[in-house]
Parts: structure tokens; C-alpha cells; sequence
């Protein structure tokens, strides 16, 4: 029995020196540093600042007006006051109108038949064509939503004059018969910035901290070759269970400001919704720091060098970016797809903490992905204790063969 | 040739196939990436978003409301929820991204001229989905309000046939040239594999470039070259260069020969745009090297670069909607300049002359890049390995 207790109290201790060491370790190292505080402090600014403008406003159209006439002219006034829309200019014809199109002067052309007017005015049905250039699917929706409600506008106001035109006003048809109201949950304003800087400080936690534990991995990995399979700068006695664990402990303490920061301070610094309370989306994002910390920790395995993260890591970030359903949602990818990102913290960690940060759900609202960062946080300790033991062994293991 | 440029060529492809990690960072991870952004985004769209209703009226006009709804390509009616209350948790819990509201009484009310409202609601924390199923609702809830008027007016005594330009006296028609089908894969896929190569290009080069200072064998590969630096660059990059664009075809013949991506333009001027993008991108490489002659810093501006290319160079924001000190970092990415002459030639289909301006920056990259090769040359005759 006593026994047990001077196991434990050894194991810890082990541990504790770990941790020490890692501190100093991580501390010393710029390379390190800039991954683990400079990366997360200053890509979330940099981020909102490009996509801080928010919206698509005033795209430049031009317009081809072949009618002339007072009411085509009211239908331009119309299209310029919508806040998407900035009339260019009238072009003479079609051609000229494509011509400023592929010079990238405007991105769409309204164009007005020449019987616009008359067909209004005999009470028939005109048609206004509307040609948008499809270089940015952002500019196109913000267009084609301008050009939706323009035509409800027109629509409404010259139905009515006509109903009461016709002496219909009677039949109590004077205005629409029901009305439709539209909200948008989560990132009222539409804006894009508001959309995806919540997942994307996410990413940003956890790539760097992969980066920065796989270049501290890496590094070591280089001293134990030049050190016949030993790391004069880790505590290699200690066991596996102890080192990563002691790690680790470094690793989340280092990042539990670091997501305060991007949780908290970048929403408020910038306007961006927060209206999830820290109280369920700090304990939320709890586990997705362990899983990191011990899945960073085991890709060790891949990283034989201090500057290979580089062609490792990096290029995950775009990869990990549309497995989280960020961009393209989890529910139209195939199963392959969604057993991938089911592998990768940050998918569980974006979906919980944008549902929580922006439309306010709870922690046991968000308990799937709570749930599934728990089980990772399992699977990847013990990935990463192996790969801690056998690249100790096996570093050992070389340099005596290549002594022999 | 000369004899500099043959043997750093050889020795070149001596270190390229000594070390697993550039067949891993040349050839498997842009493959890879290329067909997961092709398979992932295949439908285009990503239609059947998950969606509520929430009939609170069970009239025969709620019921052909919610059937309308679940026959739009868009919507899935997966829950049929009772109150906004169950709805909005539902969204919270992430099972659905948007909720329809039919009021009580609705079918009365609309009928009675009491004027009712429908309510819709879509959850804009997942863009795309949110905005499709806003467009989906919004469809629907337009359509149902032009049925009424429609029944109303004929119940009138207009005459049926003049009734539907009285509803609609003017009809907008949409065309969105080179994508009528707005398929997302189409924007998506060609720009973002791009911008991987570009990161990947970048980063390989600087990798290779300042792997020899940090072992010491830059001044073997500089004597090799007889000390010319551009003839030592020269030959380290061909061969590079080379696995590149075998890389950069595949990707072209799997997206405009396999999957027949629109090619409204030139696939000559695209090939050759792709080529000079893949030379500017390794310009970039020689320049990070030469500012910084150390393998970990000269990567990590290439990693800050390409990341943050995917961003600033306006596949999804737009780069006239950025504050302008931001967008103009968007001038100095080679992947801008390819992702506008891709615009041209393969969605609008227009003449070479209006992407002059982007060919001739490509083409300028390897000159500009070039000013500080003499410190790198400085740099690799006294190797200093700074960690």
C-alpha cells in the first residue's frame, strides 16, 4: 500500500519537474513564443480587420436604359437607393454596358427594354433584365437580395395603383394581404466578419498549438540525434505518462489567457456578436484545449525536424477550416468527409462555441461536441504517450546501431 | 547549359528524392488537397439545409405552405416544431439552420383581409447555409403572398388572364453570367487549391534554400553553381519547378478536362498564367530566404504570407469592400493576379487584353524578388545556423 502512495507522489513529482522544465523550455524559445502568444494575439486583429468592413455595399452597375421614360427612370432611383447598389453610369448599349463589365468598371448591368413604359402602362408584363458578374459569390447575393426587394417595391406600388386605378379598391384588395418579416439569428447585421471570425479564433487556438508543440517536438528530436538517442534538455528519466502530462499542463496554462483573450477581448474590441455568456464557453473550450495539447504531442511523430512543422502543419489550417463546417456545412459532406473532421478538435470546438457565442445556447445545449472533445481529449493522451515512449526508445535504439 | 547549372540541377534532384518530406509537401499534400476541395464541394450547393416549421394555424393554407417550403431544392423540413420557444433551441442545439412560423389563425386572417404575418428565421452563424435557407423562405413566403392577392383578385371579377401582370407588372430576370447555376465549387475549389500551391510552393522553396545554410551545405551547392548565386538558384529551382507544374496540369485536367469546370476563355492562357503564377510563387520563396537566411524565420513569412493569402486576396471578401491599407497587401500575392486572370478566361470568357495587367505583374514577380539575392549569396558562403 505505501508503496502505491510513493508511486503516486513520485509520478507527480516527475510530472512537476516536467512542467518546470517545459516552462523554461517554451519561455527561452522565440520560435516557440511566436506560435504560442504572438500568433493568437495578433492573426485574430489581422483577420477582423480584413473582413471588418462586414458587408458588400455600393457595388458599382451600370445601367442600359433603352425606355427613357419617367418610369424607367423611377425604376433607376429605386435600384440607386438600395444600399448594395451604386449606379455607375448609363451606358448607350449592351455592348458598352459588357465592355465596362470586363474592364472591371461595374460587376452587374440593369438593362430596360424599350417598351418598359408602355407595357406598364397598357397593364401588361414587362421583364428587366438583370446580368451580375460571377466573379464573387459575396457581391452576387448582396445584388440579387437588392434586386429582390426592388422588384417587391415596383411590384406593390404599381399593383396598387392599379387596383385602385380599376375602381377595385372596393373589393378590399388595398394592400397586400399578408406580410412576411425576416430575421437573421446570430449575426443580425449579415456581416462577414460577424460570421466567421467566432469559428476562425478557434482554429487559430488550436493550430497554434499544434505548430508551436510540434516545433518544440521537432527540435528535441534533433538533439536526440546529435545526443545518441538522449535530450539533454528534457527530463528523459521521468516517465512517458508523467512527461506528457506535465506538458500538457504548460501547454493549457499557457492557453487559458490566450482564450480568454480571443473569446472574450476580440468580440468586444470589435463589435463581433457575444452573446453567449463565459461561463458556458469557457468550460466548453476546456477539453478542446487538452485534445490539442495531446494531439500535438503525438504528431510529434511526423515532425523529424524544428522547421518541418512548417510543411506539416500549416497547410491543415485551410484543411481544417472547411472540415469544420464553417464554410461548407458538415450535413452536405459525405461520411468520409465527416469522419475526418470528427477526428479534429477544432470541428467540435468551432460548431459549440459559435452556437454558444453567437446564439447564446448553453453547455448542455452544446453537449455533443462537449462530449465528442472529451472522448478525443482520451483517445489523443494515450496516442500521445505512446509516440512519447517510442521516440525515446527508438532514438536510443538508433544510436547504438549506428555505434555497432 | 552550362556545366554550374547541369551539375546543380543533378545534385538538386539528389536532395529532392533523399528526403521523404518533399515528395510528402510536393506531390501528395497538393493532390490530396486538390481532390478533398473537389470531392467536398462536388454538389455545387449544399442544398436540403435541416429546417422547422412551426404551423401554429393546421389550416389547409399552412399545410400547402409547408409543402411548398419542403419542395424548394433548398429546405428540409426535418422538425416540426409547436412553438418559437422549441425552435430556437433546436437552432442552439445546431439541428436546424432556419425555422418557419405560420401564426394562428392565419388562413382566417388572411382571408378575412386582417392582414397576418409569416415569420422566418434563418441562423446566419453558418453563412451559407443560413443564406440559402433565407432565400428558400424567402421564395416561398413571396409566392404564397401573390397566390392570395392572386385569389383574391380573381374572386373580384378580374379576369384571370390580366391578373397575373397585375400581381407581377414587373419581372426582374437574373442572369448570372458564366455561373447561372451559382455553384459554389466553382469559386471555392479552383481559388483555394491555388492558394494551397502558392503556400506550398512558397514554403518548399524557403525550405530548400535555407536547409543548406542551416546544415552548411550552401557552400558546397554555391561552388557547385561556380559561385554564381542565380546560377545556383536556377538550378536548385528547375527541377522544383518542373514537379510544380506536372502538379499545377494535374490540377487543370482534373478540374477542366475530368469535372468540366466552365472554361469560357482560353485554357492556353490559363496554362500559361498557371505556370507563371508557380514562378512567382517561388520568387516569393527567394525572397523570404534572402531577407531572412534562416530556415524557421524565412518559413514563417511564407506561412504568414500564404495563410493570410486566402484571406486578403478576396475569394470570398471582396478586395473593394476591405479598408483600402488592407487591400492593398492584396496587390503583393501572386495568387491575386491568378485568381483574377481565372475570372477572366474561365468565368466571363473575356479577351487577353483586360488581364494584360495581371500577366505582366506574374511576370514582373521573379524580378522583383530577385534585388536582395546578394545577401543571400553572402548568407550561404558563411553558413549561420540560428535555431
Amino acid at each position: 500500500m505505501k508503496k502505491i502512495f510513493e508511486d503516486i507522489n513520485r509520478w507527480f513529482y516527475d510530472m512537476t519537474r516536467v512542467f518546470c522544465n517545459e516552462w523554461k523550455l517554451v519561455v527561452k524559445d522565440i520560435g516557440v513564443m511566436l506560435f504560442f502568444v504572438a500568433l493568437p494575439l495578433l492573426y485574430p486583429i489581422t483577420y477582423t480587420l480584413i473582413y471588418n468592413p462586414e458587408v458588400v455595399e455600393r457595388v458599382p452597375v451600370a445601367v442600359v436604359d433603352n425606355c427613357r421614360s419617367g418610369e424607367s427612370r423611377e425604376f433607376v432611383r429605386n435600384a440607386s437607393a438600395a444600399p448594395a447598389i451604386n449606379i455607375a453610369g448609363y451606358a448607350a448599349d449592351m455592348a458598352e454596358a459588357r465592355r465596362w463589365m470586363a474592364e472591371g468598371k461595374v460587376f452587374a448591368i440593369i438593362h430596360i427594354p424599350s417598351d418598359y413604359s408602355s407595357k406598364i402602362a397598357l397593364g401588361e408584363q414587362t421583364n428587366v433584365e438583370f446580368y451580375a458578374e460571377m466573379s464573387l459569390l459575396l457581391r452576387y447575393r448582396a445584388l440579387l437580395a437588392a434586386i429582390t426587394d426592388l422588384q417587391l417595391k415596383i411590384t406593390q406600388d404599381i399593383t396598387m395603383n392599379r387596383v385602385q386605378a380599376g375602381g377595385l379598391a372596393t373589393s378590399g384588395v388595398t394592400s397586400l394581404p399578408i406580410e412576411s418579416h425576416n430575421s437573421f439569428l446570430g449575426d443580425p447585421e449579415q456581416g462577414f466578419a460577424s460570421f466567421v471570425m467566432p469559428g476562425i479564433v478557434i482554429l487559430i487556438i488550436q493550430q497554434s498549438m499544434i505548430l508551436g508543440i510540434t516545433l518544440i517536438g521537432g527540435t528535441s528530436r534533433e538533439r536526440r540525434r546529435r545526443n545518441r538517442g538522449y535530450d539533454p534538455l528534457m527530463i528523459d528519466d521521468a516517465p512517458a505518462s508523467a512527461t506528457v502530462w506535465g506538458k500538457t499542463l504548460c501547454y493549457v496554462l499557457i492557453y487559458i489567457p490566450m482564450t480568454l483573450y480571443v473569446t472574450t477581448c476580440i468580440p468586444e474590441m470589435f463589435n463581433l456578436p457575444h452573446y453567449g455568456s463565459a461561463t458556458q464557453y469557457l468550460p466548453f473550450i476546456f477539453p478542446m484545449l487538452l485534445a490539442t495539447a495531446f494531439l500535438g504531442q503525438a504528431l510529434i511523430y511526423f515532425v523529424k525536424e524544428r522547421e518541418t512543422p512548417f510543411l506539416i502543419i500549416v497547410f491543415t489550417s485551410v484543411l481544417f477550416l472547411f472540415l469544420s463546417g464553417l464554410t461548407w456545412p458538415r450535413y452536405a459532406m459525405n461520411s468520409l468527409w465527416t469522419w475526418l473532421g470528427n477526428l479534429v478538435p477544432a470541428t467540435w470546438g468551432v460548431e459549440g462555441f459559435i452556437r454558444i457565442n453567437s446564439n447564446a445556447a448553453t453547455l448542455s445545449e452544446s453537449a455533443r461536441p462537449f462530449i465528442a472533445m472529451w472522448i478525443q481529449t482520451g483517445v489523443y493522451f494515450l496516442l500521445a504517450w505512446w509516440v512519447t515512449a517510442f521516440l525515446r526508445v527508438r532514438a536510443i535504439r538508433r544510436a547504438k546501431q549506428l555505434d555497432a | 547549359m552550362s556545366s554550374g547549372l547541369r551539375a546543380t540541377m543533378r545534385r538538386e534532384v539528389g536532395r529532392l528524392t533523399s528526403r521523404k518530406i518533399y515528395l510528402f509537401s510536393m506531390v501528395l499534400v497538393p493532390v490530396m488537397m486538390s481532390l478533398f476541395f473537389v470531392g467536398l464541394l462536388g454538389p455545387g450547393l449544399p442544398l436540403k439545409i435541416p429546417s422547422a416549421i412551426v404551423d401554429l394555424d393546421h389550416s389547409p393554407m399552412s399545410r400547402s405552405i409547408t409543402r411548398s417550403i419542403n419542395a424548394t431544392e433548398l429546405i428540409d423540413i426535418t422538425e416540426k416544431l409547436n412553438s418559437y420557444d422549441e425552435a430556437l433551441e433546436a437552432t442552439r442545439r445546431g439541428e436546424i439552420f432556419g425555422f418557419f412560423v405560420i401564426p394562428a389563425n392565419f388562413q382566417s386572417d388572411a382571408l378575412g383581409g386582417r392582414t397576418p404575418t409569416l415569420e422566418y428565421y434563418t441562423n446566419l452563424t453558418f453563412f451559407v447555409p443560413g443564406t440559402l435557407a433565407y432565400k428558400g423562405f424567402k421564395t416561398v413566403a413571396v409566392g404564397t403572398v401573390g397566390s392570395v392577392v392572386r385569389t383574391s383578385l380573381v374572386s373580384a371579377g378580374i379576369n384571370p388572364d390580366a391578373v397575373s401582370s397585375l400581381v407581377q407588372p414587373v419581372a426582374i430576370d437574373a442572369h448570372p453570367i458564366g455561373n447561372p447555376w451559382v455553384n459554389y465549387s466553382y469559386y471555392l475549389s479552383p481559388s483555394f487549391i491555388a492558394g494551397l500551391f502558392a503556400l506550398m510552393i512558397m514554403l518548399v522553396t524557403a525550405f530548400s534554400i535555407t536547409t543548406e545554410i542551416k546544415f552548411g551545405t550552401s557552400v558546397g551547392w554555391l561552388s557547385t553553381a561556380g559561385n554564381r548565386i542565380v546560377v545556383a538558384l536556377a538550378g536548385k529551382l528547375l527541377p522544383q519547378l518542373i514537379i510544380w507544374i506536372v502538379g499545377a496540369m494535374f490540377m487543370l485536367s482534373l478540374l477542366y478536362g475530368y469535372l468540366h469546370f466552365p472554361m469560357n476563355g482560353s485554357m492556353f492562357w490559363l496554362a500559361v498564367a498557371t505556370v507563371l503564377f508557380v514562378i512567382a510563387c517561388q520568387a516569393m520563396g527567394v525572397l523570404f530566404s534572402s531577407i531572412v537566411p534562416n530556415p524557421r524565420l524565412a518559413m514563417t513569412l511564407a506561412a504568414l504570407f500564404g495563410i493570410l493569402s486566402f484571406s486578403f486576396t478576396g475569394f470570398s471578401f471582396p478586395v473593394t469592400s476591405m479598408y483600402g491599407y488592407i487591400g492593398v497587401f492584396s496587390w503583393f500575392m501572386p495568387v491575386r493576379y491568378y485568381f483574377l486572370i481565372y475570372i477572366n478566361e474561365a468565368l466571363d470568357g473575356v479577351a487577353l487584353y483586360y488581364s494584360r495587367w495581371y500577366f505582366t505583374a506574374l511576370i514582373l514577380f521573379p524580378f522583383v524578388c530577385s534585388v536582395l539575392v546578394g545577401r543571400l549569396k553572402k548568407a550561404c558562403l558563411k553558413p549561420v545556423y540560428v535555431p
